[in-house]
């Protein structure tokens, strides 16, 4: 039978709730970011330019945009013959149907899918988070390491490591312990929800964990400690290249911020590890003789009248004449009309302000969304 | 709709002055609008009717028109029924190089348009800028039962320059046409015609392949029913450098990008992935055209700026074009200039064109 040595398996079925507006309408993995990107575009890109042409899309939560913006996968390069892009619903059965419980139960339920392709490893990856990594050098390791897990892991400051899931290691870097979010944590090691699983170790541990009533079928708090408790041989991946999960307004605004420094730690301008997506349909940017931009970065289709300083558009943005749009990000499609003052806005997709209008100030950042506006402090 | 095949000519060259930008490509495949080629107008407009199968004649120096179209992915042309088709043109040298639909460029491959599914054949060259809806003239040729109708553009007498023009009777019908410095209706290279009719044609016409269509059409009209259609939007021209540059420049005026770019019928391109474009603090970006991956910190004015051009700090560019990945290094001073693609202007470097005759810098040199 064909086999695929690796099959990377995708969860895109969060809500991210606490983006409030931006994930009104659709899931986390599609909010926009970057400019021309979705949030999606960067762990499919990697996979790609890994070489890994074999992707299930684990989706839930408001998936149609995401579904119509992944398509064929042919804007990623991976409308392949066999392999591909697969997006994988939760689905009904002779007994009924659930919906995905957790992470690890969104693969469980997907095991028939994986077995199709027959794998010798499963790459478990977020499709919300914000990094550019060959999976390949990972998958050495665990190769290396002879491992049945290979968990990517992070140095983080110690006062922030309770929101991570930590791990100790000994010296050759094996996981001695594994503790989804502890209050005192004993080690700066985070795990960034980045796994390759040997996959008939994967299958079985999801079986077992199938079977136990109190289990939240997660990754972190289930699967990771019985593989440990069972002396599997569990290995740290460390990675220090920019990494980042973007949870709240607060850090998707920042995050966004960065890319306007002039060396940003985001290598987004890189070609080597290019990022694909699928917001290429516009025709080049205008700027017009009354407009301005500075430090800012401009995507296709954008037209601009009036000033833009510090921000980021995305494609299709209008500026209109006399408007002022400082420190904020227009997502794709959004408009600013005449003589509209926008400060430290996210203006959310196909929004509009009216002209005249003024739109943020201050030290809280406004997030304008089609329901309506709101204000987060930083 | 009813079932119409496309066919495009990109096997001719244009003279005008910018024989240097077309050394190594064909006109078909002229770079314009800061991140197309004017094959992209040809070939969109057909897939914008509904066209799925079209085959492209492409000159022997192919490589340019390949490299762009691919399997015809960019313009949903990659299909198991139909799809893209390149048909192979004469070889330069042997024709006259300005013919657009040679007979012998379709007879040989006369395989296509017998096996293609459609009763007509939606034909046209790529010199002609336009975003236009066929259909209405499809439609008015299968009811008419003409066998040829073209499709032509009604100038206003300050509109008028030198081109094919046709003359028709009241109903539509032509009954001339031909070359002139002027005149009413100017013929876009564009015609429908039914395809029984022209495999007929190409029969009849077999000793005489050495002729193009569109040559041998005016002795036909008394014998062959030749109908007119009119477009009357935007229609930028490409017959020599001043036509080219107009044409850039008038994509400074937000009607006619809107008209091409943003209306309910796509223009496709290649596709580059090119990250969004960086402009810096000390950027001076006005009335023009941007596309994606620039980095930009110098002073752009009255310009069209193709895919990842970088304009450094301190430089001056106006009433350029600026095609892929130029580099205009700090304190070079541009005016009037094109620069083809990969080229580098160095620091101190002043370049100066006028507007009837602007600079031109080849394909990847640096100055």
């Amino acid at each position: 039978m064909r086999r695929k040595e690796t099959v990377a398996m995708l969860l895109a079925g969060g809500q991210g709730s606490r983006l409030g507006v931006l994930t009104e309408k659709i899931a986390k993995p599609a909010v926009s970011f970057g400019g021309k990107y979705r949030m999606i575009d960067f762990s499919l890109s990697n996979c790609v330019n890994s070489g890994i042409d074999t992707v299930g899309v684990l989706i839930q939560y408001k998936p149609f945009l995401l579904n119509k913006y992944l398509g064929t996968g042919s804007a990623w390069g991976l409308d392949e013959e066999w392999g591909g892009v697969h997006i994988l619903p939760p689905y009904a059965t002779e007994s009924g149907g659930d919906w995905y419980q957790g992470t690890a139960d969104a693969i469980y339920h997907n095991i028939d899918f994986i077995d199709g392709y027959d794998p010798e490893y499963v790459l478990v990856l977020s499709g919300d988070h914000l990094y550019q990594m060959d999976y390949n050098l990972m998958l050495d390791y665990h190769k290396l390491m002879n491992a049945d897990l290979t968990v990517a892991v992070k140095t983080v400051p110690m006062s922030e490591a309770s929101r991570f899931g930590i791990m100790s290691t000994d010296e050759e870097l094996r996981i001695t312990r594994f503790t989804e979010k502890p209050k005192e944590p004993e080690s700066d090691l985070a795990s960034m929800g980045i796994y390759i699983f040997r996959w008939q170790t994967l299958r079985a541990a999801l079986l077992r964990d199938q079977e136990l009533a109190e289990s939240e079928h997660d990754f972190g708090k289930n699967i990771i400690p019985a593989l440990l408790a069972e002396g599997k041989r569990l290995f740290a991946y460390v990675f220090n290249d920019y990494w980042k999960d973007v949870g709240t307004i607060p850090s998707y605004y920042a995050t966004q911020m960065e890319l306007l420094e002039a060396n940003p730690a985001f290598k987004i301008f890189e070609r080597r590890m290019r990022i694909f997506s699928n917001l290429n349909e516009h025709a080049p940017g205008y700027v017009d003789a009354a407009g301005s931009v500075k430090d800012s970065l401009c995507c296709n289709g954008c037209e601009i009248y009036g000033t833009v300083r510090r921000s980021v558009l995305s494609p299709g943005v209008y500026v209109g004449r006399g408007a002022v749009v400082e420190d904020s990000v227009l997502l794709p499609n959004s408009s600013v009309g005449e003589n509209a003052t926008l400060r430290r806005t996210i203006l959310n997709e196909n929004a509009a302000v009216a002209p005249g209008e003024s739109v943020g100030s201050g030290d809280e950042i406004c997030v304008v969304g089609e329901s309506g506006t709101m204000h987060v402090k930083e | 709709m009813m079932r119409t095949i496309g066919l495009i000519s990109t096997n001719y060259s244009v003279r005008g002055g910018y024989e240097q930008l077309c050394e190594n490509r064909p006109a078909a495949a002229m770079p314009f609008g800061g991140r197309y080629r004017l094959m992209d107008f040809a070939l969109s407009n057909l897939v914008n009717c509904g066209i799925r199968t079209v085959g492209v004649i492409t000159p022997y120096y192919y490589r340019s028109i390949l490299d762009h179209m691919g399997a015809g992915k960019a313009w949903s042309l990659d299909k198991k029924s139909g799809g893209l088709f390149v048909l192979p043109g004469t070889i330069y040298g042997f024709r006259d190089e300005n013919s657009r639909f040679l007979l012998h460029d379709v007879i040989r491959n006369r395989q296509f348009l017998e096996q293609g599914d459609g009763d007509y054949v939606l034909c046209s060259d790529c010199g002609f800028i336009y975003n236009a809806d066929y259909r209405p003239m499809l439609t008015q040729h299968e009811n008419s039962g003409a066998d040829i109708t073209l499709l032509y553009k009604p100038l206003s007498p300050e509109e008028r320059r030198s081109g094919n023009y046709l003359t028709a009777d009241e109903s539509g019908r032509v009954t001339a046409l031909s070359r002139q410095e002027s005149g009413e209706k100017l013929f876009l290279n564009c015609f429908v015609v039914t395809k029984s009719f022209l495999l007929r044609f190409l029969d009849n016409y077999r000793n005489m392949s050495h002729r193009d269509f569109l040559e041998l059409l005016p002795a036909l009209l008394s014998q062959v029913r030749v109908d007119s259609y009119p477009f009357t939007g935007f229609v930028g021209y490409t017959d020599g450098i001043a036509d080219y540059l107009a044409a850039s420049e008038s994509l400074l005026r937000r009607e006619v990008r809107q008209e091409l770019f943003a209306g309910e019928r796509q223009i496709y391109t290649r596709i580059h992935d090119e990250p969004p474009t960086a402009f810096s603090e000390s950027a001076e970006v006005k009335n023009s055209v941007v596309s994606s991956g620039g980095h930009i910190g110098g002073s752009v004015e009255n310009s069209v700026l193709f895919r990842g051009v970088v304009v450094e700090e301190g430089a001056s560019v106006r009433g350029c074009i600026l095609m892929e990945k130029t580099v205009i290094r700090a304190g070079a001073v541009l005016e009037n200039v094109i620069a083809d693609k990969h080229v580098t202007v160095g620091g101190g470097v002043t370049l100066r064109g006028t507007a009837e005759h602007p600079c031109l810098i080849v394909k990847g040199k640096s100055i």
